[in-house]
């Protein structure tokens, strides 16, 4: 167990630079999950942190040592790959004892290691396959398996669910949370998949294109996104964003669209002036039914079930609205709503940040 | 039924040219492997003599000896191959400069006819006219003559086939090697294994199929070698080089004994088949394992 720090951590192939300086710090035994649209770079952070890339500016520290020159098999960690990566030619047992039998810890130890992990994931009847005769899961497990048995200083995670089914992807992220709450070993998680993050992670690292958007524990992202990525990144279905202007008159505040509509506000925004240009999110969920707010018009309507998810215009603006009731409107009806005021977040048009 | 009809229809102008050109010559020398005929003999004709031919063989030294001869010669020319073309591979698998062109003039040798080959490493070679034994000679004081000491007429023809062959394995082996997945190795670096332990544990166990499968292709190629061999050294000096190609064509054209040349071949073919079915089993031993789920 370790903490783990990035400093301004930079990575250029060639001419291209696609990490711009991420700092990051990670505390001994924490889940930090790296989450991101594809291609924003989280690979590529995860792998320098492992030693499988060099490091093009800034510094790595892992237990306080900075590894940056260090080559994988000196930083004691342990990685997951997306596909598994196990020893097609091992069977699971020496998967798992692979890097015990390198260090040349006596058989008996191994043996025992391997037990404890075969028997923490539940593999013990499948120590003598190979790889091919196992399912996803099973895949997916030894390559866990593996990583515990190093107890290693950090585990690191590149999108280890995303090849399987959705059933199953939600079993084994409980699984990997019971681990960690069971192993506390420092994690690196990384993941395209909002979901995961805000459910596993101790703390999240947003990224896009490169550099970190916001650094904080689930629930703070989803209460105070720090600008229009993060907003729009976080939460399921995505937060509405409405362009407008932003209008002050003594306590009262409020987010006028350019058709007019007026957004109250339960205050005025820090930092905001009278009259400038903002963006007004609000989240689908955040939004409730009945008079005395805005009148949207249907466009769509989705029942899932256990909630209704409305597709609307609120003057020329499309929103979306999650209700727990059932909802029988027909399109082009019109609908009142009431987007709460107290849960509305307002962002600066040009810069993007919250206000 | 009358589809398969039709498919036999398909196949019949195949299995025809196989009968003629494939079956009828080896029931052939079958029939021949077992009579006594030979031109200069006192009867010429050709008469059943039973497995006499196989017995003779037995005891036959120089047959024996050109065997022995081959199994040496093909030990040491695929070993060699395999070693240098894996090398190779490794090689082209990096980036350097020049990196096409190199790979391009490399495979060369392999489009040159045999007899050619042959031509040119005797030009090369050949005592009193070659360059190579007079620049040796004249450079490091090194006698260099094949038409005279056999060692180095067994080792002009080992990298002779050497250079003719190792781009064939090194073409094979880098095809293999590039479509390795590359995650087992980032995984055994971060298990901690050093290169020699990635090499040993990793990279071999994965590459055996593809080696295993050059070896096959590349020893039945080297244990019919002939017309390299016989322009370079002629078989010689003396019995030096006369691989069992080169002694089965000197038996049966030049002393024109039919039947005795036809049982060498059905020996020789005998224990080819004996080898490669070793080398298969190999092989399909493993992909079993693999498809046992
Ligand atoms: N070897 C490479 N050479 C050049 N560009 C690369 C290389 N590997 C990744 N990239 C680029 O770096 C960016 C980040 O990639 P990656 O870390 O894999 O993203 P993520 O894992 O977040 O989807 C991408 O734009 C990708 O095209
Ligand atoms: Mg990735």
């Amino acid at each position: 167990m370790a903490p783990v720090t990035l400093r301004d951590v930079k990575k250029r192939y060639g001419s291209v630079q696609v990490i711009h300086g991420v700092s990051v710090d990670i505390r001994d035994g924490e889940f930090v999950v790296l989450v991101g649209p594809s291609g924003c770079g989280k690979s590529t952070l995860l792998r320098m942190i492992a030693g499988l890339e060099e490091i093009s500016g800034g510094e790595v520290s892992i237990g306080g040592r900075v590894v940056n020159d260090k080559p994988p098999k000196d930083r004691d960690i342990a990685m997951v790959f997306q596909n598994y990566a196990l020893y097609p030619h091992m069977n699971v047992a020496d998967n798992m004892s692979f890097s015990l039998r390198l260090k040349g810890v006596p058989k008996a130890e191994i043996d025992q290691k391997v037990k404890r992990a075969a028997s923490i994931l539940a593999l013990d009847h499948l120590l003598d396959r190979l790889p091919k005769q196992l399912s996803g899961g099973q895949r997916q497990r030894v390559a866990m398996g593996r990583a515990i048995v190093r107890d290693p200083q950090v585990f690191l995670f590149d999108e280890p669910l995303s090849n399987l089914d959705a059933k199953l992807r939600v079993q084994m992220r409980v699984e990997i949370k019971e681990l960690h709450q069971r192993l506390k070993t420092t994690t690196i998680y990384v993941t395209h998949d909002q979901i995961e993050a805000m459910t596993m992670a101790d703390k999240i690292v947003v990224m896009h294109d490169g550099i970190v958007e916001q650094i904080g524990a689930p629930l703070d992202l989803y209460d105070r996104p720090a600008n229009l990525f993060v907003a729009g990144f976080i939460g399921s279905p995505s937060m509405n964003f409405v362009d407008g202007t932003l209008r002050l008159s003594g306590s009262d505040a409020a987010v006028v669209t350019a058709d007019g509509v007026a957004l109250p506000l339960a205050r005025a925004p820090a930092g905001g002036a009278n009259g400038q240009s903002v963006v007004y999110g609000i989240r689908p969920e955040h939004i409730a039914l009945g008079d005395g707010g805005q009148r949207a018009t249907v466009s769509v309507i989705e029942p899932t079930g256990s909630e209704t998810q409305v597709f609307m215009r609120l003057g020329s603006s499309p929103v979306v609205g999650v209700f727990r009731e059932r909802i029988t409107a027909r399109p082009d009806e019109a609908l009142a709503i009431r987007p709460d005021p107290a849960l509305a977040h307002v962002f600066d048009k040009v810069s993007g940040r919250r206000l | 039924m009358r589809s398969s009809t039709v498919g036999w229809l398909f196949l019949a102008p195949t299995l025809v040219i196989l009968f003629i050109f494939g079956v009828l010559p080896f029931l052939y020398v079958l029939v021949i492997g077992f009579t006594q005929w030979n031109s200069f003999a006192a009867d010429p004709t050709m008469q059943y003599n039973g497995v006499e031919n196989f017995r003779r063989l037995m005891f036959d030294d120089q047959f024996l000896y050109s065997l022995w001869l081959t199994l040496k010669f093909g030990f040491f020319a695929v070993a060699s191959q395999i070693l240098l073309g894996y090398l190779l591979a490794q090689l082209f698998m990096r980036d350097f400069p020049g990196k096409g062109f190199f790979r391009t003039v490399h495979t060369l040798p392999l489009v040159i006819a045999p007899i050619a080959v042959g031509a040119t490493w005797r030009l090369l070679l050949v005592p009193g006219l070659g360059p190579v034994p007079y620049y040796l000679n004249q450079w490091f004081g090194y006698e260099l003559n094949i038409s005279r000491y056999i060692d180095q007429a067994f080792v002009a023809t080992v990298v002779m086939d050497i250079w003719h062959w190792t781009p064939l394995v090194t073409l094979t082996l880098l095809a293999a090697l590039a479509s390795l997945p590359k995650e087992p190795f980032e995984q055994a670096q971060i298990d901690g294994a050093n290169r020699f332990q990635i090499f040993w544990h990793v990279t071999l166990p994965l590459l055996k199929p593809a080696i295993l499968a050059t070896v096959f292709i590349r020893l039945m190629d080297a244990l019919r070698t002939v017309d390299e061999v016989w322009m370079l050294t002629g078989g010689g000096p003396g019995a030096a080089t006369r691989y069992i190609g080169l002694h089965i064509w000197r038996v049966v054209f030049p002393k024109t004994d039919y039947g005795y040349g036809a049982a060498m071949s059905l020996i020789t073919l005998y224990l080819t088949i004996v080898m490669c079915w070793l080398l298969y089993a190999g092989l399909v031993a493993r992909r079993d394992l693999k498809r046992a789920e």
